[in-house]
């Protein structure tokens, strides 16, 4: 990163001060108070209610694994989280930080929404995890994957919540001047959404894999030696999922250049990847199913 | 060391003329280093107030009783003894109380102290004259002074619940209650429609994982104290899930992680003397229980390690 303005350094200040104290999302919230506070609620649900919410999940990752469990291993999983920790415990976790939301989800996320934020999150995870599961990733690590993907972005979140006004500058830059959304955001805040990523991952002691994921999936190939497989497995997912949110053919995968590099570093080719669109759209639609978002979508999306 | 019980019972009290013989106290452990003058509390159930008593005679007029109490944890068959402890209303009284919270809003002061509150209790938590601090216990390796060590392990309960192991001059003593075996909680049927198999898979090795874990915490124990509320058909038959563990399966581990003592504890409150006679008779015979001893533990009795 560059010298920063004093301008610049004031907006790295204060995104400090916001991840500090970091809140949860609010397209999940009815449904996390709704499943912890019915005695009925499966491990089942409780779990896959956490796993599509990555500002949720990592909470919980990051409360799992603080000096206040003092756990002798770290834990990376919800899994082992809800088996170790017993339903209860976990679902107390959940709602402290529900409460904690200050969202409406009839209120526009900053310059995104929660809800297309929430839905490019999940569908990360969702074809990271098959990615994951096609390169033969061992049953147990591939929730990793899932992970990967679903907090990969979480850097965006103190940028529109703290400067929203500035991050639609960024779009607009981006879009005008055919950028990518970080060198926008550098050119406009002196660092990216990925630094900020990186910020939160540290700040919450989430494991080393998960801050490589968060600060290097738009530079893989800077990424530490953690786990590499995994930042470009979440790098390609995240840009095919923006493909397939732009609706993108078979023709413009095939053709695009961060694609082929992406694919080539994973190794698998974009007829492959096309396959498995069904399968990837019909695992997001799932998703969006539990969490009744479809219906309570209410359109401010930029 | 000795270990004395002063209270056995699970769940609730339970006087009665059915209780007489193994006690109807809810859970209080005593454990004495007498040649370090030393003294450690496990859990502060309604057993208690006769430990409490006892100390007080015990001490001379005027004598301060300094001493720890670890909480296993907070449920209230394990704390309701503590506002009928008497030392608490002496003014040299100094408590050390241990144990763990969910990361909830009230602190372990509000949580045990809550009980002295005028809604519950005629003297209020800032009127007692003793003092106590509050430390919160999480999973661990402690050094306690004088030699003492302990380690936490969470268990498998409802609420958090922590297994004590404290280690002096070579020996071990061990608790593991309120628990049961870690399960795979996760659904593991193909054809239910909440299926997922890499949930089920993980929650399949978690649960063996932390399972062999517990048993490795109490390896070689010379006295292991284990929740046992249930006969194993009890367990089966519709307790599973409850934080309880049932008798063989515990007598069965505590056999192949080489314990030598088993104390069975928390017993049922439907559980008569009776029953837990011809349970000893049926389940401690040293013909099925191999090299460790087994016994169900009886309000009063101590056992020298």
């Amino acid at each position: 990163m560059h010298a920063l303005s004093s301008h610049q350094t004031s907006y790295l200040n204060q995104i400090e001060a916001y991840v500090a104290r970091m809140p949860s999302l609010s397209a999940t919230a009815t449904k996390v108070l709704e499943t912890c506070n019915n005695p009925q609620a499966s491990p089942n649900d409780l779990n896959r209610l956490i796993a599509l919410d990555p500002v949720l999940a990592g909470q919980v990752l990051r409360l799992i694994n603080s000096a206040y469990y003092s756990l002798s291993q770290p834990v990376s999983s919800l899994t082992r989280a809800i088996i170790m920790l017993g339903v209860n415990t976990v679902k107390n976790l959940v709602l402290s930080f529900a409460l904690l939301q200050q969202f409406p989800i009839t209120k526009p996320f900053g310059s995104l929404t929660s809800v297309s934020f929430w839905e490019h999150s999940v569908a990360v995870g969702v074809i990271a995890k098959w990615l994951a599961e096609f390169k033969g990733v061992n049953l147990t690590d591939q929730e990793d994957y899932f992970v990967g993907g679903l907090l990969h972005d979480l850097g965006k979140i103190p940028l529109n919540q703290k400067f929203t006004d500035e991050t639609h500058q960024a779009m607009t830059l981006a879009r005008q001047h055919r950028w990518s959304a970080v060198d926008a955001e550098s050119v406009i805040f002196g660092f990216d959404h990925s630094m900020v990523g990186g910020l939160i991952a540290r700040r919450w002691r989430l494991s080393p894999v998960f801050v490589d994921v968060l600060a290097y999936h738009h530079r893989p190939a800077e990424s530490p030696d953690n786990n590499p497989q995994l930042v470009f497995i979440v790098a390609l997912a995240d840009h095919y999922a923006r493909l397939l949110e732009n609706n993108s053919d078979e023709d413009t995968l095939a053709n695009d250049e961060m694609a082929a590099l992406l694919m080539a570093r994973v190794g698998l080719d974009a007829s492959t990847l096309a396959c498995a669109r069904d399968v990837i759209s019909a695992e997001i639609d799932r998703a969006k199913i539990f969490l009744e978002i479809s219906q309570r979508k209410t359109g401010h999306d930029c | 060391m000795i270990v004395k019980f002063w209270g056995v019972r699970g769940s609730i009290p339970t006087p009665g003329c059915e209780t007489t013989k193994y006690g109807g106290n809810t859970v209080c452990i005593e454990m004495i280093f007498a040649d370090i003058q030393r003294r450690i509390i496990v859990d502060a159930g309604s057993g208690l107030r006769l430990l409490g008593d006892h100390l007080l005679a015990e001490h001379a007029a005027g004598e301060g009783l300094d001493t720890d109490i670890f909480l296993t944890h907070t449920h209230l068959d394990h704390i309701i003894g503590f506002p009928f402890f008497a030392p608490i209303f002496m003014p040299k009284t100094r408590l050390r109380i241990y144990g763990p919270v969910t990361c909830e809003t009230e602190s372990l002061e509000a949580v045990i102290g809550g009980q002295l509150s005028y809604r519950y209790f005629p003297v209020r938590q800032q009127e007692l004259a003793a003092q106590i601090d509050y430390i919160n216990l999480a999973e661990g390796h402690f050094d306690l002074g004088n030699d003492i060590r302990l380690s936490t392990k969470y268990l498998n309960h409802p609420l958090l619940c922590l297994g004590l192991r404290f280690e002096y001059e070579g020996q071990v003593y061990c608790t593991a209650y309120d628990t049961e075996p870690f399960q795979n909680l996760f659904v593991t049927d193909p054809q239910d429609p909440a299926f997922d198999a890499l949930m089920a898979h993980q929650g399949e090795v978690a649960a063996r994982e932390e399972n062999q874990r517990m048993a490795e915490f109490f390896a070689g124990a010379d006295l292991l104290i284990h929740d046992a509320q249930y006969t194993q058909q009890e367990y089966e038959a519709s307790r599973k899930g409850w934080g309880h563990s049932a008798m063989e399966s515990v007598i069965n581990t505590a056999q192949q992680s080489g314990v030598r003592t088993l104390a069975l504890l928390h017993h049922d409150p439907m559980r008569t003397d009776v029953q837990l006679d011809e349970l000893t008779q049926l389940l401690c015979d040293r013909r099925h229980t191999g090299d460790t001893d087994v016994f169900f533990a009886r309000e009063g009795i101590q056992v020298n390690i």
